[in-house]
């Protein structure tokens, strides 16, 4: 009896604290099971195309990652035996990384937005090379966007993206906004800046913001603020005077083919007016405005591009636009004053006929 | 004038040819007013309704030149008739502007301002319908020019630099909105609200008015039609 009761506390006991302990100990050997084979830092695979994979990790992996706490089966918990019958499969993120986790991951939508956007269907069609979280955020050193090492920070993420995108990366770095990042001034848009961040979708997806009628808009977020054009000496009604011109009036009412800020100042290769390189550069308006314009000449870069009649800088043009103003008010008031004189006279006439 | 006509007391001021001219103009600069300044005033909601109703800019840009081609047709077959046909040459020698018409003019303000008791006798225009006359003729030319240099505009820029399209914009934007102004202002002053043929002068469709009428209003051409026994 006395046997009995030793065993029922035992299992009592066993019942109410071995689960945790058993978790922390299965935890502990998970790591170390798994440092068996990837601690050694020769623990490499050849693939089949030739490359090298490096499968070396040791328990300071995730040390300073904002998955410090975390252990590999977490993530990768479809892995159960060892050594792996067949390959572990990439680490699926939505796991944990959902509105209304318990995981105590960021409660966000961004998954969703990321499945909405090209990458995401990309991905969904079986484009194996479209990215998935890891290959921007990276996969056990991931930081938080706004830490400046994260892979994903503004300063880094022009880099990230250029990995595939490579050609467009070279165009970036040598283009305004990208000088202006590696000198680290903090206003400067990157990729992200005008594409969006896990919102990213064609450019010629209507919901994309450098759809051909989302352009100026998307500039305008940073070229029509006083505040930041003030610091660099940039003018900031460009995007006003677009608007007023026939290119930016006809953009508004949802012509494609017009032309948008990007049709004449390029795209990533944007380059100030006075850089020979610069597609508005003097010389070369003439071969930009000849994309639509065949046959454009010199003349095409005589005159302000950018010109607003109610300025006085605008010379000819807002005198001529005065003159008319005041012609037109002129002439009002003298027809009106003549059409009142002319009642009262005829009223007159009618009088004195009587 | 037929002796229906005459019975009545109506005296024939259009002929079928002007109201057919007339017409065209009016149809045709409403068109022109409506898709011009729906672009020109883009930014107010009405005008994008009005844009969205004609089919976007771009449509509105063919409607707003099939339009100006016809109105300039019209201006040509005008010319032509004003100058060659047996009507038109009377007419235009009645619509030049003389010493009269200024004398006339300043008659009328010195009548309407009290300080003298004669008001001006006109003929079959008076002033009034000479300014509107040659203001319409000479603004449609003015307008076609710069209308045409912006249609054309690649053809225009082998000879102009950028400024003077700019400038032919301006021009064409504010022409447009002064030749609205006086044709709202003293048209429609003339020929609706003036209180001797309010609310409108029938002759730009009947082609008639009152004998009656043209004795009060130009007392001259009611002389020369009775001297003529036509009336």
């Amino acid at each position: 009896m006395r046997k009995f009761a030793l065993t029922a506390v035992l299992v009592f006991l066993g019942g109410a604290f071995l689960p945790g302990l058993a978790r922390d100990a299965s935890a502990s050997i998970s790591l170390e099971k798994c440092t068996l084979c990837h601690g050694k830092p020769e623990f490499r695979k050849l693939l089949v195309d030739g490359q090298i994979r490096d499968l070396f990790v040791t328990g300071d992996t995730l040390a300073g990652s904002v998955h410090a706490k975390k252990v590999c089966a977490d993530c990768h918990f479809d892995v159960s035996e060892i050594p792996h019958r067949e390959r572990p499969k990439r680490v699926t993120c939505t796991h944990c990384h959902f509105k209304g986790n318990h995981e105590g991951a960021p409660q966000s939508d961004n998954v969703l937005a990321y499945f909405d956007s090209v990458h995401g269907t990309a991905i969904a069609r079986g484009n194996t090379k479209a990215p998935l979280c890891q290959d921007c955020h990276g996969s056990h050193a991931i930081l938080k966007a706004k830490d400046p090492g994260s892979r994903v920070a503004r300063g880094q993420v022009a880099e990230t993206c250029g990995r595939c995108h490579m050609e467009i990366y070279a165009q970036f770095k040598g283009s305004i906004h990208g000088t202006a990042l590696a000198k680290g001034i903090a206003e400067v848009p990157s990729c992200t800046g005008c594409h969006g961040e896990h919102r990213i979708y064609a450019r010629k997806d209507p919901k994309s913001t450098v759809y051909p009628t989302h352009v100026s808009e998307q500039c305008s977020k940073c070229h029509s603020s006083v505040k930041i054009m003030g610091k660099f000496g940039i003018e900031t009604e460009q995007v006003a005077t677009y608007n007023e011109s026939f290119h930016g009036v006809a953009n508004q009412f949802g012509s494609r083919t017009v032309a948008n800020c990007s049709s004449c100042h390029g795209v990533h290769d944007i380059r100030p007016p006075a850089d020979p390189l610069s597609m508005v550069n003097p010389k070369n308006v003439p071969k930009t405005c000849g994309k639509c314009h065949p046959g454009a000449n010199p003349n095409f870069a005589v005159g302000k591009i950018h010109v607003d009649a109610k300025k006085k800088e605008s010379g000819i043009i807002y005198w001529t636009a005065t003159f008319f103003k005041w012609l037109t008010i002129g002439t009002m008031l003298a027809l009106v004053a003549h059409i009142f004189l002319d009642m009262y006279g005829r009223t007159k006439r009618l009088r004195g006929e009587r | 004038m037929s002796h229906a006509d005459l019975a009545a007391g109506k005296v024939i001021r259009m002929s079928l040819l002007f109201r057919v001219q007339h017409l065209f103009l009016t149809v045709l600069l409403t068109v022109l007013a409506i898709t011009g300044f729906a672009l020109m005033y883009h930014e107010n909601s009405l005008a994008q309704w009005i844009i969205r109703l004609e089919g976007g800019v771009h449509n509105r840009g063919i409607v707003h030149r099939i339009a100006a081609v016809l109105l300039m047709a019209n201006l040509v077959y005008h010319v032509f008739y004003m100058l060659l046909s047996r009507e038109g040459k009377p007419e235009l020698r009645q619509l030049f502007i003389g010493r009269q018409d200024i004398d006339d003019f300043l008659q009328s303000l010195r009548y309407n301002l009290g300080m003298s008791k004669e008001y001006p006798r006109f003929g079959k225009y008076g002033y009034k319908e000479k300014f509107q006359y040659w203001g319409a003729s000479v603004g449609i030319v003015l307008i076609s020019v710069t209308g045409l240099m912006l249609w054309a505009e690649e053809f225009s820029m082998v000879f102009f630099p950028k400024l003077v399209l700019d400038l032919a914009i301006i021009i064409h934007g504010y022409q447009g909105l002064l030749g609205f102004v006086l044709l709202y202002l003293w048209h429609i002053y003339n020929v609706h609200l003036h209180p001797s043929v309010f609310p409108m002068n029938p002759s730009w469709i009947t082609g008639k008015v009152s004998a009656e009428w043209l004795r009060e209003e130009h007392p001259l051409e009611y002389e020369k039609l009775k001297e003529e026994g036509l009336l």
